[in-house]
């Protein structure tokens, strides 16, 4: 029942405590948010605890979302990233806590890389574009940290992902050509 | 316009999106999409393309997650559907209940025998005084009798009383008269038996005799040579009634 409302009518429903709405929200974005947890932490017990705490935190927090400001999905995706990154950072502190500063974690960061490889359109782009969209919105860099984890200078980088952002709406843009033109082929 | 210019060339939608904006340059770019058309449409674009991609790399997560979620949602659930705790609770109400009936029965009739233990210890304690008493006075006696100093004396009964009987306990030392008057028969109410101690051939009174009576203390007469026994008007005479001596000792 719930997979058949749009994202409107299930927000409406969770923000009036219907679990069986937020079921059929997590049915439709957990795969995508889990994605994005799972290439963040590289861990699938981390990343299954902290999906699930994902999801309480959009059951607890729906009545801020506001649909004036963007999609629901923007907005999970951000609860998600940042419910990541911190416990991310507390892992962290913890590592450095124990005196295990020497741990480098770039090394173990770029064979997880390949290990959790990408799909769909990015996969079709060049290998410094696909990076540089990797970082920012796959592997929680901001910006700032992204230029130097690729090595190129800021500016560059911010073109990288604007570059990059214009293929893929390319890309999607002649799916959805293609698909048009089969549905009026078959009309 | 000015604003629609710095957002696209600095990448502002794009930042906004991944959540990187300060507070202040956030608010901008909201108030930005709200008000400007081209803006809300590139925006929208662009959450679209990211979501498109989202999904396009999007990894099934295991299904526990999902049980998780819903046992963290509803506890009540699942409280429910196990009754155990409950009827745990129910029963170890009612065995406290229970417990709390038998334990205050138990107390009730424990106080009731503590009552009744109380009134019979203060009723033998009560005994255990009056055979005290007793135990001193009659010890107290038999010191009298049976020391090595007293000498028991029979007085038997003369023709005119010839069945009386009794014996008189004489301690010179201590200066004591003990009489056991059990002996002598039965006198009518105006009569009595009175002891009389014979000094020089005057007869000096001890006392009055009742003859239900066990043991009588009596007078000590210093240089007495014999006991006397006259039958006298109750209450006891100032003198002996000689020719109602019914019995005497010798010294």
């Amino acid at each position: 029942m719930a997979q058949l409302l749009n994202d409107d009518e299930l927000i409406r429903l969770i923000s009036k405590k219907d679990k069986n709405a937020l079921y059929g929200i997590y049915d439709k974005y957990s795969g995508a948010l889990y994605g994005v947890i799972l290439r963040m932490c590289r861990n699938e017990a981390t990343a299954q605890d902290l999906l699930q705490e994902t999801f309480i935190k959009i059951w607890q927090k729906i009545d801020s979302y506001d649909a004036t400001k963007g999609k629901f999905y923007t907005w999970a995706y951000r609860i998600a990233k940042n419910t990541t990154l911190n416990a991310l950072r507390k892992q962290e502190l913890l590592i450095q806590s124990e005196d295990l500063s020497v741990y480098n974690n770039k090394t173990q960061d770029e064979t997880a890389l390949d290990y959790i490889g990408l799909n769909g359109a990015i996969k079709k782009l060049e290998p410094h574009h696909q990076e540089a969209i990797s970082l920012v919105y796959f592997r929680g860099y901001t910006h700032r940290e992204a230029y130097l984890e690729m090595g190129v200078p800021l500016g560059t980088f911010k073109s990288y992902v604007r570059q990059a952002l214009n293929l893929l709406r390319e890309n999607y843009n002649k799916e959805l050509v293609i698909f048009w033109l089969c549905i009026e082929i078959l009309i | 316009m000015m604003e629609r210019k710095k957002i696209l060339d600095e990448g502002l939608l794009e930042k906004y999106l991944l959540d990187e904006l300060n507070d202040s340059d956030r608010t901008i770019v909201e108030r930005a999409i709200i008000s400007d058309e081209v803006l809300k449409k590139q925006f929208s674009e662009l959450e679209a393309d990211f979501e498109k991609m989202a999904l396009e790399n999007a990894i099934v997560p295991p299904t526990h997650v999902k049980n998780s979620i819903k046992e963290q949602l509803e506890p009540a659930i699942v409280k429910r559907l196990s009754n155990t705790p409950l009827l745990v609770a129910a029963s170890i109400g009612a065995l406290f209940f229970f417990s709390s009936i038998w334990m205050y029965t138990q107390w009730q009739n424990t106080k009731n025998e503590f009552e009744s233990l109380q009134s019979q210890t203060t009723d033998l304690k009560e005994r255990l005084n009056i055979l005290e008493e007793n135990y001193v006075l009659t010890n107290t006696r038999l010191k009298t009798i049976d020391g090595k100093n007293t000498v028991p004396l029979l007085l038997k009964g003369n023709e005119l009383s010839p069945n009386s009987r009794a014996i008189a306990y004489v301690n010179h030392k201590k200066k004591m008269v003990v009489v056991n008057s059990e002996g002598l028969p039965k006198l009518p109410k105006d009569k009595t038996y009175q002891m009389w101690s014979d000094v020089d051939g005057e007869m000096i009174d001890m006392g009055v005799l009742k003859s239900s009576e066990e043991l009588i203390t009596l007078k000590y007469i210093d240089k007495a040579e014999s006991l006397n026994i006259t039958i006298e008007p109750t209450g006891g005479n100032d003198h002996p009634t000689v020719e109602n001596l019914i019995s005497y000792v010798i010294l």
